[in-house]
């Protein structure tokens, strides 16, 4: 609905749509004309309000004409609109908003005022070395954040606003000839398909844009640091900001993403590789190790060396528990425990952990309800499962499915479980993308950042999986 | 639009199509060429080769798929006969190798020998794995050409320090009749150049292409011939009854002493990437199926092939014995003429086709 010249009957459609007492209506006058200002009151800076609107207004010495109205005001974030639901949806994202007698537009002025966390070093992703900032709340203070970083007209921002009640606003984040045009496209085209009550988290908006919605594997990539955001989007790939939330979605999503830690490139090449074969090791051992065990014990004692299997034997007399029950219940234990420490006080976590890991273990082991191995196993597999955190949830998932088929079928049944999901995963693709890139299908140039970590000066081009058209990134001058 | 890249053909050539002789087929040959086991294998390997070579030179000469080639040479109802004479063909190739694993999986991977049904699973594998593109197959020859290669490396590493390699001489002392016959007994395990035949059209043709195809199926019988020759020279006389060769070549290296059977890395590496192999015939048998009566809805040729294998393996185990005799001695026959002559006599009618096309042209 447009809005008419005529000041009362726009107040009237205002104050009809906007009845919450935090809204402030407050008539003014520009020397004869009369007007409104309206504001949500606990939203906008009452200082910057008080010297860059009321100022200008209370000097007013002449009736402003159309043009003059918007020139008067100092306010560098002005702009004009013509209709009322427009008027009200930027009231509602924290500015404030004029009508004038006989204007035919409203005015918005940002005056949003929030209070915000500082920049923090993220707890999910803590480095040694490197750059320790981590995004927060505030979608502006991302963008800044992201813009003191890549300081090119080429870094694109795309905002729209996403949520019925919420109005989220969100930014697409992406450079301009690098990113593919069919992929920022892509983006753009399932968020605007999105209805939906309120976005309280970008990861609601993973789950719109995920491309298989049943999937266990997570098929978006996140981060929570602005340079590995930054090394990201100049790989080709597209970001997505939400308010609200400190988590910067990406796609497409590599699996290899989450073996690949940001301390890697600012460390040498040698230990960032080492460091990868660490992390794929540990995976393996905290999704297989408990399974492997339970098969061997239950039926290929033959693979067990024999002074090993003596020691199994003897931890195991006595167990009222058959093997895979046993490594069953310690590994409920252990995501009991790890569930609660999470949602604990701090102070009260403290307590947990001496009680779950030194009490429980313990007299759990001496009372003989299970063996010290087992005990052992779960905890291994459990610390193991930390050093690629991105995907914990996943593979403590995927860690019991193996466990029952460990305690079933042995080690064959573990194999063909291994076998399904590796059709599984080379054949997924997420936004044109194969999720096991660069290794099935095979691109050996992006090898140097997949099987090992290369020197900087390696990393001539971006990445081929990711299909980008702007190949070069590194030219060394003669 | 093409499917695979030439790189994937080679790695399918070297993740598949040695595996799967090295399991029950080194005791069956050498069950009739005794020391000269190798040379039977040799044989049947050449054979493949020969069929290959004409394989790969249509490849180059034309961007048509398998089923376009034989409605090209067949017509369209010949070619669909065509197309269920190779049905029968893979999935009767299937068979052996499937029932092999079996018994394999119960009387060497468990303590105790567990019932049939722990070795059902895999046609779960073989059902999922119907409803894949020709891609997947691709991209899983990716990554299991390493799986395969590093576990033949451990077994052969493992192995060699037991091997009399004076075991295979003299050579040739077993007589043609006896290679010849372990070679024909074999050629339901061989004929892979057939697998090849019906991936034509889906690979991109590059430079250089041949070389890389024709090398690849030489490396991949270079690692049957080692592993056929290592067995004999541990084994000997008695080679003929280890019918599980792939468990039986690495055990009595001293590190297993110390390290438990370390060795079964190498044979799980194996085996799984053998699970896919055997899956391959039913893969094909379901693509064929879909041709023949012109399916559109994915899941029915799966059901099919797969209900028809697993039917087999759960009721006719006790049968196997004398499956076995009838594959290996009067049905080798049409896993020869499937396997090696109506590919080469297609390819051949499709060159020549094409050259006098292109002359017209």
């Amino acid at each position: 609905m447009n809005i008419s010249k005529n000041l009362d009957e726009n107040t009237k459609k205002l104050k009809q749509e906007l009845v919450s007492d935090d809204i402030t209506f407050l008539d003014i006058k520009l020397n004869n004309t009369n007007g409104i200002l309206v504001f949500i009151n606990d939203l906008v800076n009452k200082d910057t309000l008080g010297e860059l609107i009321l100022r200008p207004i209370a000097f007013c010495k002449e009736t402003p004409s159309e043009n003059a109205l918007f020139e008067m005001f100092l306010s560098p974030e002005k702009k004009q609109i013509f209709e009322i639901e427009k008027l009200i949806d930027d009231l509602l994202l924290g500015n404030a908003i004029l009508l004038c007698d006989g204007i035919s537009f409203g005015l918005s002025f940002g005056l949003k005022h929030f209070e915000k966390r500082a920049i923090t070093e993220p707890p999910t992703s803590t480095v040694i070395k490197g750059p320790r900032e981590g995004f927060v709340e505030s979608l502006s203070v991302n963008i800044s954040m992201m813009r003191r970083k890549l300081k090119s007209k080429k870094l694109i921002f795309e905002n729209l606003t996403i949520g019925e009640y919420s109005g989220t606003p969100i930014s697409i984040c992406y450079i301009k000839g690098i990113a593919r045009k069919s992929l920022v496209e892509q983006v753009k085209k399932r968020l605007n398909k999105i209805e939906i009550d309120a976005v309280l988290d970008s990861s609601y908006i993973s789950k719109f844009l995920s491309e298989h919605k049943f999937s266990l594997f997570k098929q978006i990539g996140n981060t929570e640091k602005p340079d590995i955001l930054a090394g990201k989007i100049l790989e080709g790939r597209v970001a997505i900001f939400v308010d609200g939330s400190p988590i910067a979605l990406t796609v497409p999503y590599l699996l290899i993403e989450d073996f690949q830690s940001a301390s890697d490139y600012y460390n040498s090449s040698y230990s960032a590789t080492v460091a990868r074969y660490i992390r794929v090791i540990s995976v393996a051992i905290a999704l297989l190790l408990p399974a492997l065990f339970v098969s061997a014990e239950l039926f290929h004692l033959q693979l067990i060396p024999l002074s090993f299997l003596l020691t199994i034997v003897n931890s195991i007399k006595g167990i009222p528990l058959s093997p895979s029950y046993e490594m069953f219940f310690t590994l409920l234990i252990f995501e009991i425990l790890n569930e609660a420490s999470v949602r604990m006080p701090k102070y009260v976590g403290m307590v947990v952990s001496i009680v779950g890991g030194l009490v429980l273990g313990e007299t759990a082991v001496n009372a003989g309800i299970i063996s010290a191995p087992t005990l052992m196993i779960v905890a291994l597999s459990g610390i193991c499962l930390y050093t690629v955190p991105e995907l914990e949830q996943t593979f403590s998932v995927l860690r019991i499915v193996f466990l029952i088929v460990a305690g079933t079928l042995g080690a064959y049944g573990i194999l063909i479980f291994i076998a399904l999901l590796a059709i599984y995963l080379i054949s997924f693709e997420s936004y044109s993308t194969p999720l096991c890139a660069p290794f099935s299908p095979l691109i050996l140039k992006d090898m140097k950042d997949g099987i090992y970590k290369g020197f900087l000066q390696e990393f001539e081009y971006r990445p081929e999986s990711l299909k980008n058209k702007n190949k070069r990134r590194i030219k060394i001058k003669d | 639009m093409y499917q695979l890249k030439t790189r994937q053909i080679c790695f399918f050539i070297i993740a598949f199509l040695p595996i799967t002789k090295f399991f029950s087929l080194p005791s069956l040959i050498t069950s009739f060429a005794k020391e000269d086991l190798w040379i039977s294998a040799l044989i049947s390997l050449a054979i493949d080769f020969i069929t290959l070579i004409p394989i790969v030179y249509v490849c180059k000469k034309t961007d048509k798929t398998f089923f376009e080639i034989i409605e090209d040479v067949f017509g369209e109802n010949g070619a669909k006969i065509i197309a269920f004479l190779y049905l029968i063909y893979f999935m009767s190739k299937a068979i052996l190798p499937l029932n092999e694993q079996k018994d394999y999986v119960e009387y060497t991977l468990y303590t105790l020998k567990p019932n049939v049904f722990y070795f059902l699973p895999l046609f779960i594998l073989a059902f999922y794995m119907c409803f894949k593109r020709i891609r997947v197959l691709g991209r899983l020859a990716d990554i299991l050409w390493v799986v395969t290669i590093n576990g033949f490396i451990t077994l052969i590493v493992l192995s060699l320090s037991n091997a009399d390699f004076s075991a295979i001489l003299p050579i040739g002392a077993s007589g043609i009749k006896n290679i010849v016959h372990g070679s024909i007994a074999s050629f339901n395990w061989f004929g892979d150049s057939a697998i090849i035949f019906l991936l034509v059209g889906s690979f991109k043709w590059e430079k250089g292409s041949s070389l890389k195809i024709l090398l690849s199926y030489v490396l991949g019988a270079v690692m049957v011939l080692l592993f056929m020759i290592i067995f004999y020279s541990i084994f000997t006389s008695i080679a003929f009854r280890q019918r599980f060769a792939l468990t039986e070549v690495s055990k009595y290296t001293t590190v297993i002493n110390n390290l438990g059977r370390f060795d079964y890395i190498g044979i799980f590496m194996i085996l799984f990437s053998n699970m896919f192999a055997l899956c391959l015939p039913i893969y094909f048998s379901s693509k064929l199926l879909d041709y023949i009566f012109s399916i559109k809805i994915i899941w029915i040729s799966p059901v099919i092939v797969v209900g028809f294998q697993l039917i087999i393996t759960l009721f006719l185990y006790q049968y196997f014995v004398s499956i076995e005799m009838f594959m290996t001695s009067y049905f080798a026959i049409y896993f020869f003429v499937f396997g090696n002559i109506v590919p080469i006599i297609i390819s051949l009618i499709t060159l020549r086709r094409n050259k006098y096309a292109i002359k017209e042209g």
